[in-house]
Formats: structure tokens, sequence, C-alpha cells
């Protein structure tokens, strides 16, 4: 082992690395923009998203008028998330309280929601959403689907189907166009923020790696001195290594800082391993660090990469997971998500920091990371090569 | 040693005139601690073409930027045309070294944008660039892209564009770096024509044939002017002759007389240029006594020895002599020879070509250099040099072809670290990390090409010595000018002692002394056995080569050591000295083939298939004809770079073209 490493950090790569270091000390750009966008990113969208879901207020319809009823609409209303701001005789009346605007949502228990509840039966609970804030309306219905999954694993058999409408507030009569659709939700947490941020701290390692990675690796070609470069001895690996290698330090200290934000400004609990996340965490930096590279062999300049990644990053940060509930997603969206990375490493990170889960139950999604991980890098380090010759 | 020498006598030709175009005073401009100019005065007269001279560092770049108008200057006068040249910058055209224009506009695209910016009106922009593109010979390029130009051409491109709002004056930063020998001649010849429409142009360049074609000269040297005057003066400032020493073995003889103690005295200066040696004397008889003693002593024969003047490099390196501005002469710290490989074949290349889609850049190309050999690759830009280079040392597969490197046959790996580690390589721009120091770019190529711990020391100082950059290690490589980058390229490359050196255009924006200083390293190091390969679009340093190869449109067109290249070269050269050598030299162009005519500073090269007598009568008789005077005409000696235009033009009009022509 230890004669692998000093071959693998023989003095050519010792003397690549130290150039790289030097390089990205001079770049005071690069080092910013290692420290200050992973920081305003976490404060911002934890702030910023999870603000507007607190206080949503939701106006009730309970047919059912049981004990099992009031205990679901006292567990909707118990976080500060929602909001009870009154009870209505029926569904039309709730409808046309959201349209008005004096609702953002409603929530309509059937008349034998406890008896189908008793016999271990599926019940549908109904949720009207006002469709003028759409982004709240995702929200709610996210974090609405959360607290009945919850619910449902406080219960033996059967459990709660919530089926969902969106009620544009302009238009009452066209209502019944909006599609209907029940999900499950797998876990978003019970405080906002710490979904967010949690989600959002994935991204942060894909994204800043792909952009800085990108950066470092078309710098090179931008400037000419990748012939020089390589009429040195130094091989294809041995170049590609030393210029991972300070990227990959560098990215991992921010993994660590990002850790220190989510844990002081939002107090993120950190129930699991903390080592089972680095490992996600070092996974993932490879991952980013990969899409970097194979992006920086298309483009002959760094303007040309940061536009190539327009197409690379807002898919992936929109299919993670790390805003929305992909189970609010249409289906066919939601099954492309197994194909990103990031989504992976949100369910490791949300999982191990928030349920204390362990690589016992998280290992598909590693097997998954891993893969990603294994394919981008050796996709990366072909698309490297290949563009020297 | 502040003082300014200005040698009395008229101003070169110029026509007298009551305010100068440019005017400079006391001028002086700071960079913190350090003084780039320091207080320098100096006045170019409308029309002139004025030539600023001087190594690297001189402050040239600072001066130009101050009269551009562009950067403030530290105190002291700038004016162009009686105002500020802050004010007058509409009226002022300025050429930096590198290239400023928009790579993915085409020619006219570029030029009407500049011409906009400069509120030109369309219908003059476009007769403006017609007649500036023709005067170019660029006509046919109008829909290039830009970025698709070869250097140039991209220089000529550069000129049209600061032409066409029609400046008073123009401001030329070393236009011609990196731009062959043909289209240099081109460029200088239209700079001649717009002078004499009245055109103001200040000038620097590192060649100092081309300053030989100012008007006057003034030469810079740590931000002050030693000399202004004008080449002729400058020249004869010396107050020595020159001698031309042919001689069998050039570095033994440059060694006996530039040290033994009684040679010293009568000889003030010796200088190697490519096949020959200039000694500077002031008794030339005297000189020539023993020369012929020295040589017969040591057995050296002597093929000839050739009175003449002083060139102006002579004078630019006697100056710099005289001020003590040598280039530094700490010997290289050689741990490891390769003599024994002296012999084998280094480079190897048979059948090589490259297509590009359906342009061949180099066609069936056949090479061999030894070990111990220095091969020169001459060429316009866009001839395929740089290609051939890239497939010789495995960065580009040929189409077709076989290459050999340093014992290794491509199929057995040309890209092993083992072959690589045996190679040096300085690529044409862009060798060093402009975000490091000199010092970390040294440590980086020192680490990566693993030169041992214990040399690694040595070996840096001696890069910085050579470069002249001793104690500037920690300033940042980016900051430096163009030069003296390539010294300590060049210096990284050859730290760890390669058995074969690629070197793409080393000398290229490097001042005449450090030129010398790079020849004779690269001299020293072929005598250990390393094999050279070496590009350059000064032909005067390809006479050092010991053979050459002449590419035209991807392929040899001439191949040889230098002096059986030029024995082949068919027809006469004939030197002429004429009262007027500029309009001379257009109306001779005009009557017979164009690329027969070329001007020489103040001399007239005239090529001729007919015998040199009748050829010099004729051409007397035809300048007679239209009033000038014919002051002195002899049969000359053909120099490379006559050989390379003659060759490239015959080339041309056979039909071959470079690519810059398809």
């Amino acid at each position: 082992m230890k004669k692998f490493l000093h071959r693998l950090f023989n003095h050519r790569v010792r003397a690549l690395v130290q150039k790289e270091f030097r390089q990205i000390r001079r770049d005071r750009r690069l080092a910013i923009s290692l420290i200050l966008p992973p920081t305003l990113q976490l404060l911002l969208f934890g702030f910023a998203l999870s603000a507007t879901v607190s206080n949503i207020r939701l106006g009730v319809v309970d047919d059912s008028g049981t004990p099992e009823s009031r205990e679901l609409v006292a567990n909707l209303t118990e976080s500060k998330s929602f909001q009870f701001a009154g009870s209505y005789l029926s569904v039309d009346k709730l409808g046309a309280a959201i349209s008005r605007g004096d609702l953002d949502a409603g929530v309509v228990i059937p008349y034998d929601y406890a008896r189908d509840l008793y016999r271990g039966n599926p019940s549908t609970v109904q949720f009207l959403l006002n469709a003028m804030n759409a982004n709240t309306a995702a929200i709610a219905q996210g974090y609405a689907q959360g607290v009945i999954q919850s619910y449902n694993q406080g219960l033996a058999a059967g459990g709660i189907h919530a089926s969902f409408r969106q009620i544009a507030a302009a238009d009452v009569s066209r209502r019944g166009i909006v599609s209907l659709h029940p999900a499950y939700l797998f876990n978003p947490g019970l405080v906002a923020s710490w979904f967010i941020v949690t989600g959002v701290f994935g991204l942060l390692l894909i994204l800043n790696g792909s952009i800085v990675a990108s950066a470092a690796m078309v710098k090179e070609r931008e400037r000419g001195t990748i012939e020089q470069l390589l009429m040195s001895p130094a091989g294809t690996y041995e170049i590609i290594l030393a210029k991972i290698a300070p990227l990959f330090v560098l990215l991992f200290l921010m993994t660590l800082f990002a850790v220190v934000v989510m844990e002081t400004a939002f107090h993120v609990p950190i129930q699991g391993n903390l080592l089972l996340l680095l490992a996600a965490s070092g996974l993932c930096i490879l991952c980013g660090i990969s899409i970097g590279t194979v992006i920086a062999t298309f483009s002959k300049s760094a303007e040309q990469a940061q536009l190539t990644s327009f197409f690379v990053n807002p898919p992936l940060s929109t299919l993670s997971g790390a805003f929305y509930p992909v189970e609010g997603m249409p289906h066919i969206l939601q099954s492309l998500t197994a194909f990103n990375p990031v989504y992976h490493f949100v369910v490791i990170s949300r999982a191990s920091l928030l349920k204390g889960s362990g690589f016992g139950v998280l290992w598909p999604h590693f097997a998954a990371l891993f893969a990603f991980t294994a394919v981008l890098v050796v996709l990366s380090v072909w698309r490297f090569r290949k563009q020297l010759s | 040693m502040a003082t300014t020498t200005t040698i009395p006598g008229t101003l070169g030709g110029t026509p007298e005139s009551s305010t100068p175009a440019i005017r400079v005073r006391d001028l002086r401009k700071n960079y913190g601690a350090i003084q780039a100019v320091r207080g320098i005065s100096m006045e170019v007269a409308p029309g002139e073409i004025f030539g600023l001279i001087g190594p690297d560092g001189a402050g040239k770049t600072s001066t130009f930027q101050i009269l551009a108008g562009v950067m403030e200057a530290t105190s002291g006068v700038a004016d162009v045309f009686s105002r500020p040249a802050r004010e007058t910058r509409a009226q002022t055209g300025y050429l930096t070294q590198s290239f400023s224009l928009y790579p993915d506009l085409t020619v006219s695209e570029n030029i009407r944008y500049i011409g906009d910016l400069r509120h030109v009106p369309a219908d003059e922009i476009e007769s403006r660039a017609q007649r500036y593109l023709w005067m170019f010979d660029m006509g046919r390029f109008s829909n290039r892209l830009a970025g698709k130009l070869s250097g140039g051409m991209k220089q000529k491109l550069s000129l049209v564009a600061a032409l066409v709002p029609e400046p008073h004056v123009l401001l030329l930063d070393e236009p011609t770096t990196g731009v062959d020998p043909v289209s240099r001649r081109e460029f200088w010849d239209a700079l001649a024509h717009l002078a004499s429409d009245g055109l103001t142009i200040l000038v620097a360049t590192p060649y100092l044939d081309e300053a030989e074609r100012c008007h006057r000269v003034a030469f810079m040297h740590l931000g002050e002017l030693q000399q202004i005057g004008t080449p002729s003066e400058l020249r004869s400032s010396l107050h020595v002759k020159r001698l031309e020493l042919r001689a069998s073995d050039l570095s033994r003889a440059e060694k006996i007389l530039s040290e033994e103690s009684g040679a010293r005295e009568i000889i003030s200066d010796v200088q190697r240029f490519g096949d020959r040696l200039d000694l500077l004397a002031r008794d030339p008889l005297q000189a020539e006594e023993l020369v012929n003693r020295e040589m017969k002593a040591a057995g050296i024969s002597v093929s000839e020895i050739r009175l003449a003047d002083p060139t102006l490099e002579n004078t630019f390196v006697a100056t710099l002599r005289n001020i003590g501005h040598e280039m530094h002469e700490t010997p290289f710290p050689a741990r490891h020879t390769h003599r024994e490989l002296k012999g084998q074949i280094a480079i190897g290349a048979e059948q090589l070509t490259m297509q590009f889609g359906s342009f061949t850049a180099v066609n069936n190309l056949q090479l061999q250099v030894r070990y111990g050999e220095i091969y020169g690759l001459l060429g316009a830009n866009g001839a395929g040099k740089t290609t051939t280079i890239k497939m010789l040392c495995g960065l580009l597969d040929p189409t077709r072809g076989k290459v050999q490197l340093a014992g290794a046959d491509r199929a057995q790996s040309a890209r092993s670290q083992a072959v690589r580690q045996r190679i040096g390589y300085m690529s044409q721009k862009f060798s060093l990390y402009d975000d490091l120091t000199i010092e970390e770019n040294l440590e980086f190529f020192a680490g990566v090409y693993g030169v041992p711990e214990d040399e690694r020391r040595e070996k840096r100082e001696w890069v910085l010595s050579f470069s002249g950059l001793e104690g500037k290690q920690d300033l940042i490589t980016g900051s430096l000018p163009g030069g003296w980058k390539q010294r300590v390229a060049f210096g990284a490359a050859i730290m760890h002692e390669p058995s074969v050196l690629f070197l793409d255009e080393p000398t290229s924006g490097v001042d005449p002394l450090a030129r010398r200083a790079f020849w004779t390293m690269i001299n020293r190091l072929a005598d250990e056995g390393t094999a050279v390969l070496v590009t350059t679009h000064y032909l005067e340093e390809a006479e050092q080569c010991n053979r050459l190869g002449l590419m035209v449109a991807g392929e040899f067109v001439a191949e040889g050591s230098p002096s059986g290249v030029k024995a082949r070269q068919t027809g006469h050269l004939l030197e002429f000295v004429v009262d007027q050598p500029q309009k001379a030299a257009d109306f001779l162009k005009l009557a017979g083939e164009r690329w027969r005519v070329s001007l020489f500073g103040d001399r007239l090269h005239i090529i001729s298939d007919a015998s040199p007598e009748k050829a010099i009568a004729a051409t007397t008789a035809q300048l007679n004809g239209i009033g000038m005077n014919v002051l002195e005409a002899r049969e000359g000696r053909f120099s490379l770079e006559d050989v390379f235009i003659s060759v490239v033009e015959r080339a041309r009009l056979q039909g071959k073209v470079a690519s810059d022509d398809a």
C-alpha cells in the first residue's frame, strides 16, 4: 500500500500537485467561490424557502367528526407549517374561501374516515390547494404528505391516501379540470428548513465541484500550457490525479464547512454516523469534479464551459429532490431522478442526518452513488485523454 | 551615463516642419519603486518613421502606452500635435504586441466595427477598407474569420483596422513579432508607403534589420534614451569598420579573437552572426593582419575576410557592451553529456503526412536529425512547421508516415515517460504558467522532469542568471515582458539536460543580445550531443543551424546546409545603394517581378537571372531614367532571407500556396 502510494504520488505528481495548489492560491476568486456561495446558498435557501412554508392557512371540512379525524387535523396544525383558519360545512364553501384568498389550503376528511381506519382499509383525504401561489401550493402539498406519512407510520394497517386538487382563484368553475393525484412521501423531515438545507447540501457538492473543476481544467487549455504539460514525462493519469486531488481536498473542506453552517445556523441534528455522510460526500464531490472535467473537455474556453454547464446543472438540481419532494413530481420525472447522483446523495444526507439511518438501510443509494462516480470518473479520464490526441 | 548623445545633423531626410508630430519632454513613469521611464526627450516629425530600439524591459512599451493615451505619465510632457496624448487618442492608431481584434468576426466585420467606434461614415469605411486591404494584398480575405488568419495576416489586419479612422500618428509596439520574413517585408513596405503619404509612425522592434528602414532611430536602455540619430549616423558613431570573417571553425575563432589579449586592443568587438564573425576595428588593415596571423597559428582556415560598414545590430550590441549591459555568461551547470550518442539518429520521419479534412498541412516529409546536430525548420506562417513539430514529438498523430524519436519508434510509444524524459520542448507561446512566480515555474519544471534534487538549486540559479533575473524570482511570470518570459522558458526547457530539444520560435520577441546568448547556449548543447530542432523567423540566426529545411505549403522546397541551400540558389544577387531607396524599390517592383526587389535598410537587393554586369547596367539605366542616382552597385552574396523569399515566391508562382492563401 505504502509502495503503491509512493508510486502514485511520485516526484512528478508532487510537482504537479504543488503547482495546482499554487495556482489555486493565486486565484482568489476560486478560493472565495468555495467558501462564500456555499454559505450564502445554505443560509438563503434555508431561511427564504422554508419561511414560506410556515403559517399556511388551512380550512377544514370534517365530515367524519370523530376523535381520529380531529387527531389528523391536530397533527397537521401542531407544527407551525399549517395554521388552523376555520371549519367549513361543505367542500363548496371551502373552495370558495380558497378562491377568495381567505385560505391557502383546505382539507376534506370523508364521512367514513374513522371507520376505514378502524377496519384497516385505506382512506382518502382530499386536500384543496390555492393554485395562485404554485410554490406555496407545492410546498404545502409536500408537507401535508409528510405529515400523513408519519401519521401512517403510527397505524397498524391501512393508512390514509392524500388526494390533492388545486383551485385557480380566478375561475372557480374550472376547478374540476385540475387533476388529482395521490402520493406517498418518503420523508421530508419535520422542520422545513432542515428539509431544504440537507438537500441544498448535496447540490452544493456537485454543482460547485463541477464548476470549479471545469474552470481549472479548461484554464490549461485556454492558455495553451496544456501542450507543454503533455510534452513532459507526466502521464495522463498523473496529470488528472494532480488536477483532481487539490480540488477534492478543497471541496472536502467546503463540505466540513457546510456541515458546520447547517449545524450552527439551522441546528440540523446529526443523528447518523458522520463518517458515513462524509464518505457519501466524497463520492459526490468526485461526481461533481468528473462532470466538470467532461464539460471542460468539450469547451475551448471558460465561457464555453460555463455555458455548457447551463445544460447540465439545472436538470441536476431540479430533479434532485433538494427543493421539492420528488414524490410531488410527475411519475415520468420521478423515475428520472434515479439517474441523478444528487438525488441519491440527498436521500443519504437526509436520512443520515435527520433519521440516523445507517449503511444497512442506505446501501442501495450508496451503491448507486458509487456507480455514478465510477462511471463519471472513467468517462472524464477517457474524455481528457481523448482531447489530448 | 544618463546623458543623451544626440548626433548633430539633419533629420534623416524628413521634411523640416515647425510643429513636431510627437513631442516628448522629460517623460517619466514609475511603477511603485520601479522607474520604467527615466526622463526621456525626443521629437518626431510628421511623416517620419521613428524607431525605438532597446533590450527587453527598456521602457519602450510604457512609452508607447503613454503616447497612446491609455496610461498616465508620472511626470513630463507627451504631446501629439501639440496637445496632450490623452486628448488626441482619437487621432492615434495603436498596435500592441497582442492581437486585439475579435477572432470570431470576419476581416471586414472587424474593420467595420473599429470604423463605427470612431464614427467613420459607412461608405468611407468601405472605401478605406478596400484601399488598405488592397495595399496589404489582403483583399481576398475580407470574409475570413480573423481568428483563422495567420500571425502575419493578423498583424496586417490590425494595421488596416488602425488605419481606417485615418489617424495622424501610428504607434506600433513590436508589430512583427512572430511574423515570417515575407510578411514582415510586406508590412514594412506598407509602412514606407504610409509615411510617404504623411503619416507619422513610431515603431518599436527587436529586429534591427527593420530598424534600418526607419528614418531615425532612438536607442533606449533602462528607461533612458542613449542615442538618437539616423541609422547611418548611429552606425558611424562607433568610428569603426566591420570585418566579416568566414572560417572553418567559427566557435574556436570567436574564442581566440575575443580572449587573446593582443587581439582585444585592435579588435574592439567580436560577434557571431550565423555563418560569420563580425569584427569591429578602428584600423581594419591591422585587424585583418592580426586575424590572418592568429587563425594560421590555430590552424583554422580562413575562407573570406570582407570589409564593410558596421550594421545597426553591431552598433546595438557594442553600445550595450560599452554601458556594461552584457548578457551574463554563467556557464550551464551540465551534469550529463550525450556525446556518446553523437551521430545516431535522434529524430526521424518518413513520408510524414498530416491532413485536416481535405486540407493537407504536411505532405510526405522526410527528415533526419542526428544527435549533436542543429536542424532549422523554416517557412512562412502557415507552412506547416508547427504541425510538423507536433507530429515529431508525438502531440499529433500523423495521418500517414513514420516517426522515430529519441531511440523509440512510435509503435513503441514515443509518448512513454522514458522518452519524454529525454526531450525538451519549448512551444511557440505559453510555455510558462502566468499565474505562478518565476521560481515556482522553475520548481515545477524541475519536478515534473525529475531533475535530481541536488542539481535543482544550481539549475534554477543558472536560469535566473541566464535570464538576467537574479533576485527577481518572486515576480509573477505574467508580469514579465515577452522577451524575458522567452528566456525563462528556454532555461526551463533545458534544465533536465534533454538529449533532444524542440524549440518553436524560441527567440521571437527577444532582443539581439539575448538572442545571441540563446544561440551560444544552443551551440553548446549541440556540442554536448543534444539534437536540436528549431524554427525561427530570424533568418540570420538560421545560419547557425547545421542543416535547414525550408517548407512551403507543407513540403520541403529546399534542404541542406545553409551554404548548400544558398549555393543552389539560381540567379545573382545585386546590391544597389541609391539616393531614394524606397522610391526606387517601388518603381522596380512595378517594372518587373515584385519578389525580385527588396529593401534591406538603405540597400536595394535585386535578384536577377541575367549576368551581374548586364543586370547592373540595365537596372542603373532604368533608375537613371527616372532621375535617380545609383551611388553603388555590386554583386552581393545571397543571404538566407533572400533565398527564403525567392524560394517562397517561386513556389507561390508555381501554384503552391500556404494555408493562408488557399
